[in-house]
């Protein structure tokens, strides 16, 4: 049985001349939503997209639900939910068949029932049969969130999940990501720059910048590793601004 | 969990649902549907009024107490439908690349496609599912214009059509559904091999213009033959016997005019078509058999390029040509 959710080891990838994910190391235990926060082009994205095996690494290796992500990327993909920055989905379609879409896609194979399901716990029924094309960015978030969640993955992953989304979209996602992974046990993985985001919903953190890795712990001993500091965006910059090794 | 022939048929359906849905779609059809009918539609019209003429003609002669009862003109109504067969040529492979290339760009540009491809999906679930959707909405649409058309040719034309020509006629449709797959599965492979989503329409749409409009055009113009209007030996008045013995004297310049010609695809589609529905007077009133037996090779290429295309686009259309960044 593993404990951990995620592990990295020198995880490297390059596009041509440019590092992208310098040596990426990292280890997220099951049941942890880790945030893993940096600026734009810091090589979050990348990281998420090596991850869940829509990129393939240079080097190094890395494991997702205790498979390899090389060695066998399908059986990671039955194990992953994942939401992309900016969602989009099938206009023409209503919210069931785009949803249904996915979930057969995921190996479901009558899926209406746990379409229902998510919904509820989405809070989002009532709206199935509506066509996503005249959907606001918090609704398709929601519906992106479904998405993810349909074949009850181990691990989710999150790139950027309150970008563009209004306060109250912000907070009900946030409610959202803490209900998954505090009563259907999800290990959720969340990029974002947005530091209060982190100390909302996550567990641990890792701060990456320009492709490495320059800080990674718990959100309690980061916040208590650095006693001078007296919130996250404060230790996020202290880190920011030291040079990369 | 599922396999990679449900998987397929999952993204075959999502693309039919789509497709119904889809308003340029939805314009694409109903414009190569109201050209096909208003052309077979005039010519049916026209052979109508001959067909009236006639019989008003045998009427009067009979009031006029004539015993003799001149000989009907030969009207063949399968060859109201070429006017049809010449829109699918052209606008139907156009048509079948602006499908094919939107069926993997939207994709891209939606960004639907990175929550494609982190499913679970099998190596060629993505560009069969694709393909085979687009199969079968041109099956669908053939099958659509030729039950409109037939239609047209028997109500409007009021022209009597015997069982063979109902065989001939799905013969000629299960070509040009071949013909149509053909130009979808090219925009799809050269979609999905180029990183830059234009370039992929614009390489289609280039290899259309060489195959569809410029090599039939240099091998009509080079065509002597009398059935083409102005062709040299309808200009000169030469009867078919006489162009066969003159022509035999300039084999070598034949045998390249033909070989350019059948470097086209289009050109396959055009001469099994214009044979099997009698619409090449060499054809007319032949039996199939007469017909397979002189254009089988034909038959063949087209079935073997439409198989390639298919099998380029399958080869195309992978995770990592897929993936590349979009510009």
């Amino acid at each position: 049985m593993t404990t951990s959710a995620i592990t990295t080891d020198q995880l490297t990838k390059s596009y041509g001349p440019k590092l992208a994910l310098d040596a990426l190391t990292l280890d997220v235990p099951v049941g942890e939503v880790f945030g893993l926060l940096g600026h734009n082009g810091a090589g979050k994205t990348t990281a998420v997209n090596v991850l869940t095996t829509l990129l393939e690494p240079t080097r190094g290796s890395a494991e997702v639900a205790g498979v390899s992500v090389t060695g066998d990327p399908r059986s990671v993909r039955r194990a992953i939910g994942y939401l992309p920055e900016n969602v989009q989905f099938y206009d023409n379609l209503t919210v069931m068949e785009n949803l249904r879409f996915f979930a057969q896609l995921s190996g479901l194979r009558r899926p209406d029932g746990r379409i229902r399901d998510v919904l509820r716990i989405l809070d989002f029924e009532g709206h199935d049969r509506q066509r996503l094309g005249t959907f606001s960015k918090g609704m398709r978030q929601r519906v992106g969130i479904a998405q993810a969640i349909l074949h009850s993955p181990s691990v989710l992953f999150l790139d950027e999940p309150t970008s563009g989304l209004d306060p109250e979209g912000v907070r009900t996602l946030r409610e959202t990501i803490v209900r998954l992974n505090s009563e259907f046990g999800m290990t959720i993985f969340m990029n974002t720059h947005l530091r209060s985001e982190v100390t909302k919903t996550c567990t641990s953190i890792g701060i990456l910048k320009a492709g490495r890795l320059v800080h990674h712990d718990t959100l309690e001993r980061a916040l208590s590793a650095f006693p001078g500091e007296d919130s996250l965006e404060a230790i996020y910059f202290q880190v920011e601004s030291e040079p990369a090794s | 969990m599922g396999n990679p022939s449900t998987h397929a048929w999952v993204i075959a359906r999502k693309e039919l649902l789509d497709l119904r849905r889809d308003r340029l779609f939805a314009v694409l059809v109903a414009f190569l549907m109201i050209a096909t009918l208003i052309s077979v539609g005039v010519a049916a019209a026209s052979f109508r009024t001959q067909i009236d003429a006639y019989n008003l003609y045998v009427q009067q002669l009979i009031a006029a107490g004539s015993t003799t009862k001149p000989a009907a003109p030969t009207f063949f109504p399968l060859q109201l439908l070429r006017g049809g067969v010449e829109y699918l040529e052209i606008l139907g492979a156009l048509f079948a690349i602006v499908l094919g290339y939107g069926t993997i760009a939207k994709e891209k540009y939606r960004g639907t496609l990175q929550l494609i491809l982190s499913r679970p999906i099998g190596r060629f679930a993505m560009p069969l599912g694709k393909i085979g959707g687009l199969a079968i909405v041109w099956a669908a649409v053939v099958l659509l214009l030729t039950a409109a058309t037939t239609i047209a040719i028997v109500a409007i034309g009021n022209a009597p059509l015997q069982p063979i020509d109902g065989a001939r006629i799905l013969i000629a449709a299960i070509v040009a559904w071949l013909y149509l797959v053909f130009w979808s599965a090219l925009a799809i492979g050269t979609t999905a091999l180029s990183p830059r989503l234009s370039t992929g329409l614009i390489v289609a749409i280039v290899i259309w213009l060489a195959f569809v409009l410029i090599i039939p055009q240099i091998g009509d113009t080079m065509d002597p033959d009398n059935q083409v209007p102005g062709g040299l030996f309808a200009t000169l008045q030469i009867q078919k016997t006489d162009e066969l013995k003159v022509l035999a004297n300039f084999a070598g310049f034949d045998a390249i005019r033909n070989g350019l010609e059948i470097s086209s695809i289009t050109k396959h589609f055009e001469r099994l078509t214009f044979a099997f529905l009698g619409i090449k007077d060499k054809y007319n009133q032949q039996t199939l058999d007469f017909v397979w037996t002189d254009l089988w090779g034909y038959a063949i290429t087209l079935a073997v390029a439409a198989f390639a295309s298919v099998a380029f686009a399958v080869g195309a259309t992978t995770r990592r040509t897929l993936q590349r960044k979009i510009s």
